[in-house]
């Protein structure tokens, strides 16, 4: 006897049982059902890639209104739409992103330049200037031309920068400055005894909120504690820094942007080497600025370009730039980590997207399931030749690239002629230095 | 209260039992002897554990990274295959839940009874009312037939001869397109879904669209012979009587290469679906193997002697296997990653040219002479010395001679044979794959899907430079660079360095731009030589000893290293410091022989001399 079957598919198992429900789909896993799957996957990423550059568009929009460079833009804590942004000219603005409106407009709030800013509680703002005032202005419901109050100090102030909690502010001149909202005189003094040197920048730790970091203008990096009222530790280092940001999830660790090109962050534990060196700008770093999140910061330079970079990864950062913005003196991440201010000589502040190809707007359930794919597609296949080029290559201006391929150039001889030292000594003599190592001079306690 | 309702085992599942992957371990099945406790179950529907935790490899299994020195590195890889093995594992539990239907067969209890021996009336009688609707006769006339399936399976395009060409959906009888196109046709093929066919006509191909309106005539394919569409690269190859092999890009429309193959007339062809290269068989039984990108073919075998009349690859080994069947009666079986000699091979009975088949599942339908010939998998791979042929699994004979093409129905168990007096289809019980993927061919598929794949097909087109014999080459490592020279450093062994990181005299020596000038002896080398040629004469290894003895002091090299024609005043120093020292040796030597007798006799010149 013989048995017999001959496959046969029912239909009513692979056919909708109503008209207007969707047809069922059935699976088979089985490799060979899937010639070329590698390879689809792949024409899938290298598409993926290109649609990601071809929906690049990262520039939002422009608030004009200061007359000159924009020195120092600050966002308000607790809120996504409110930033402040001083000039040069001594203006001193408040912008609404949202509405892209200016809510209080002063253009004579300092003479000269404007050079600190930052907020206080309850909607009020302090700023400070070379024209040694450090002024706080109401900005809520009674906003006035005039300040509310201005602490008279004895030199040009550089920075500002308020407290966590406590009604206590910080500034810099030639010494750190702690001054309290209801006096008019500072209430203490912190210098590192044998510091002779302008503070360029204050910044107040976020989570350990006496912890003060200052840098100044002899290449130095200076730890205080308004606690014990004095400067704890200082380090010198090769080059001076611009700017100074604490990263807001780790509470240790500390960006600097450098005059050497680069950006460092350090583990204020282990202040002998930088945790990472950040190597991409062709000119000097003007400021920075960490993302809320902590994941990601924002540079800019003096080479003209915006730099978003990955906490960690010290080499390609997605680069913006237009035509018309000038030397990027300063770069803040929005409070909700969606988008990233510059402020650059042409007085102009520009709103770009922190993910060049973010869709702006709803974006649907399966839109967001499409975006996932891509994006894990591009994550799977980044190794691949052609991938990498596609999601790697940005267009840069001409002259940052010339100056990239002459730095390049430049590097590469001195390394050449480093290794050909090395050659000609005697083994073991000319050690070659770690370049993390190269970053910092000296400690002092 | 939770107690008594676990105790009921009112909320625990009821669903059916899902086979839970583990790969070893008596660890797990330990685990799993709490089956029977309800209140485990009760609880294990609206808990799970985090994803990271779920079926972890056992840890025997993975291989160790240790030995590799780079933290992230290893770390990495120990994530990755971790990660492949619990994909592994969750794999095959889905297959078990996934693959529903079961594929057609045929079974005989005794061993007297054989398969051979059912006819298709008796497999009809067997079979369900939609698979006997498989075994169809079309009595058509206009010479041999040659047909050609979608897919999925679903609609068949024929042609005849004398040019008679059709498409239809045979399950429901739907006639798209019937045309009488007046002049040979040798071949008809569908594009990438039943809505294109191209023909192969007596002068052109001829692109047509489902209503059977023409599209294009393709006037660069001349006399065609066979056609074959690649669906993934979206080409569409041709072959004609003078020997060209022509790839045209259907979805660019251009013609994307020509490749001669200098052996004539061509009448076999297909494709492997893995790798998307052409298999042709020529008149002078060779096989050839073709890929866009080469201009020679990638493989060349005689398969046979006299023409080659039919070629199939085997589409259930992943195209491992090729099967022959030439007009010397023979049929071959190859196995494509060796190519030497055939795996097995019989001869065949009657005359003519025979055909041969693959199907899905692996079965091989060889029609000669007047019948058609089923052979199952695991015995037509097995090597043999003998010629004799594999076991029969199912005969039919058919009595419309000659016997031109064999298809099997993608997903179905039915074999269509087109033969002088239209075609045939008949139930071949376990040819057909049952399990299809909706994602990649569905044959229940409707207007939107098509379209929807269509367009998705569309955007995964693959490069035509990507088709070579490995498919698996995209995403595997690059092999290392072929840049590389073998050098040897301070004596270590010989290693391979790419050579933009060699050295720079080492690349100047490879790329033959070295100063491989002879450095100019000086004139010490000849006064020690001369010097120490007392009589005997010195074997050639005390020569060389004796030769190479000083070599190694800085001065001379600095010296050997000095161009002889440049006037180098630190060079000229040196020479004179080494003539002094050497000049001191001498006079001690001098000394040591005649006993202490420093006085040499002075001549008349030394007065000359300068004393310092």
């Amino acid at each position: 006897m013989v048995k017999i079957s001959v496959l046969q598919h029912a239909p009513e198992a692979h056919l909708p049982t109503r008209p207007g429900d969707p047809t069922p789909t059935s699976r088979n896993l089985n490799p060979l059902m899937h010639p070329f799957a590698r390879a689809r996957e792949r024409t899938r990423a290298l598409n993926a890639a290109k649609m990601d550059r071809m929906f690049a568009k990262p520039f939002v929009d422009a608030l004009e209104g200061h007359i000159d460079a924009v020195e120092v833009l600050i966002r308000q804590p607790g809120s996504l739409t409110t930033i402040a942004s001083g000039s040069w000219d001594g203006g001193l603005i408040l912008h609404n992103l949202s509405t892209r409106k200016q809510i209080v407009k002063l253009p004579q709030a300092h003479k000269g330049k404007l050079s600190g800013l930052c907020f206080a509680e309850g909607e009020r703002l302090l700023s400070c200037g070379v024209d040694r005032n450090v002024k706080l202005w109401a900005v809520g419901s009674g906003a006035t031309d005039t300040p509310l109050n201005v602490f008279p100090g004895k030199s040009a102030f550089n920075s500002i920068d308020h407290h966590r909690s406590d009604p206590l502010f910080a500034t810099a001149s030639n010494t750190v400055q702690i001054w309290d909202e209801t006096k008019s005189a500072p209430i203490s003094n912190l210098t590192f005894p044998t510091s002779t040197e302008t503070i360029t920048s204050v910044r107040f730790n976020l989570s350990e909120s006496s912890v003060l970091a200052s840098i100044g203008s002899d290449r130095t990096f200076t730890l205080y504690d308004i606690r014990t009222g004095k400067a704890e530790r200082r380090t010198i280092m090769q080059m001076r820094s611009n700017s100074l940001a604490w990263s807001p999830t780790f509470p240790t660790t500390v960006l600097l942007a450098s005059e050497d090109h680069n950006l460092y962050t350090f583990d204020i534990r282990h202040m002998s080497t930088p945790t990472q060196i950040y190597k991409a700008h062709v000119a000097a770093v003007m400021s920075c600025d960490w993302s809320p999140t902590g994941l990601e910061f924002v540079s800019g330079g003096w080479d003209r370009t915006v730099r978003i970079w990955k906490e960690g990864q010290g080499h390609s950062p997605e680069v913006y730039h237009t035509k018309r913005m000038q030397r990027v003196t300063s770069s803040i991440f929005s409070a909700d980590a969606r988008y990233v201010l510059s402020g650059s000589d042409d007085g102009n502040v520009r709103i770009w997207k922190a993910k060049a190809s973010d869709k702006l707007g709803v974006v649907t359930a399966r839109e967001r399931a499409a975006i996932e794919y891509r994006d894990s597609l591009k994550e799977r296949w980044k190794v691949d030749a052609e991938v990498s080029r596609v999601a790697r290559t940005r267009h840069i201006p001409k002259s940052v690239h010339q100056a990239s391929k002459l730095k390049r150039t430049m590097l590469d001889a001195q390394r050449v002629k480093e290794e050909r030292r090395r050659k000609h000594t005697r083994a073991g003599e000319n050690i070659p230095k770690a370049e993390r190592k190269k970053v910092v001079i000296a400690e002092q306690t | 209260m939770d107690s008594l309702i676990a105790k009921a085992d009112a909320i625990a599942s009821v669903g059916k039992k899902r086979k839970i992957y583990h790969a070893s371990s008596s660890k797990g099945s330990k685990k799993h002897d709490t089956t029977s406790d309800t209140t485990f179950h009760s609880v294990m529907k609206h808990t799970t554990v985090p994803k990271s935790f779920q079926n972890l490899p056992a840890k025997g299994d993975t291989p160790t990274y240790s030995h590799i020195a780079n933290k992230k590195l290893r770390s990495e890889l120990h994530r990755h295959t971790a990660q492949t093995a619990r994909a592994q594992a969750l794999l095959e539990e889905a297959e078990e839940m996934l693959l529903v239907d079961d594929a057609g067969r045929m079974e005989v209890e005794g061993e007297m009874e054989k398969t051979w021996r059912v006819g298709q009336n008796e497999i009809v009688k067997a079979a369900g009312l939609e698979a006997a609707k498989g075994r169809k006769e079309w009595k058509l006339d206009g010479g041999p037939y040659r047909s050609r399936y979608t897919r999925n399976g679903r609609h068949l395009a024929i042609v005849g001869k004398n040019g008679h060409a059709a498409t239809f959906d045979w399950q429901t009888g739907t006639l798209h397109t019937e045309l009488q196109l007046q002049e040979t046709c040798r071949d008809i093929t569908f594009l990438q879904d039943h809505t294109y066919f191209a023909v192969a006509q007596k002068k052109y191909v001829y692109i047509y669209d489902r209503d059977g309106v023409e599209l294009h005539c393709l006037k660069s394919h001349i006399e065609p012979t066979r056609l074959e569409f690649l669906p993934y690269h979206w080409l569409l190859a041709t072959v004609g009587n003078a020997g060209y092999l022509k790839y045209q890009d259907t979805s660019t429309g251009q013609l994307l290469v020509e490749h001669r193959t200098k052996m004539g007339a061509c009448s076999a062809m297909t494709q492997n679906l893995h790798n998307a290269v052409i298999h042709l068989g020529h008149q002078n039984g060779c096989v050839t193997l073709w890929t866009p990108n080469l201009p020679h073919p990638a493989v060349q075998l005689l398969a046979h002697i006299g023409p080659v009349s039919s070629v199939s690859v085997d589409p259930s080994q992943g195209g491992r296997y090729m099967s022959t069947a030439g007009r010397d009666g023979t049929v071959k079986v190859w196995d494509c990653r060796n190519w030497k000699g055939a795996v097995r091979e019989w001869s065949t009975r009657g005359s003519g040219d025979p055909e041969v088949e693959w199907s899905q599942r692996g079965s091989l339908a060889v029609a000669s002479g007047g019948s058609v010939n089923v052979y199952n998998p695991p015995t037509i791979h097995t090597a043999m010395n003998t010629r004799a042929s594999p076991p029969l699994y199912i005969t039919h004979p058919i009595t419309h001679r000659p016997l031109t093409s064999l298809r099997f129905a993608p997903f179905q168990d039915i074999l269509t044979i087109g033969h002088g007096a239209g075609l045939s289809s008949i139930l071949v019980p376990g040819s057909g794959e049952p399990n299809f993927d909706s994602a990649e061919a569905d044959p229940f598929e409707g207007r939107k899907a098509r379209s929807e794949r269509e367009v998705k097909a569309l955007l995964d087109k693959i490069q035509p430079d990507m088709i070579t014999l490995d498919p698996e080459f995209i995403g595997s490592l690059a092999p290392p660079s072929k840049l590389t020279t073998s050098t040897t450093f301070d004596g270590k062994p010989p290693v391979d360095i790419p050579y933009s990181r060699l050295p720079r005299m080492e690349r100047l020596k490879v790329s033959g731009k070295a100063d491989t000038t002879e450095v100019v002896e000086s004139g010490d080398e000849a006064v020690d030589s001369g010097e120490g040629d007392h009589g005997k004469k010195e074997s050639r290894e005390e020569r060389e000893k004796r030769k190479m003895r000083g070599k190694g002091k800085s001065l001379k090299r600095y010296l050997r290293k000095q161009r002889k024609n440049v006037v180098d005043p630190t060079a000229v120093a040196i020479r004179a410091k080494l003539e002094k020292q050497r000049e001191q040796k001498k006079r001690e030597r001098e000394v040591a022989r005649n006993g202490g007798e420093a006085k040499k006799k002075r001549s008349a010149l030394d007065r000359f001399k300068r004393t310092n």
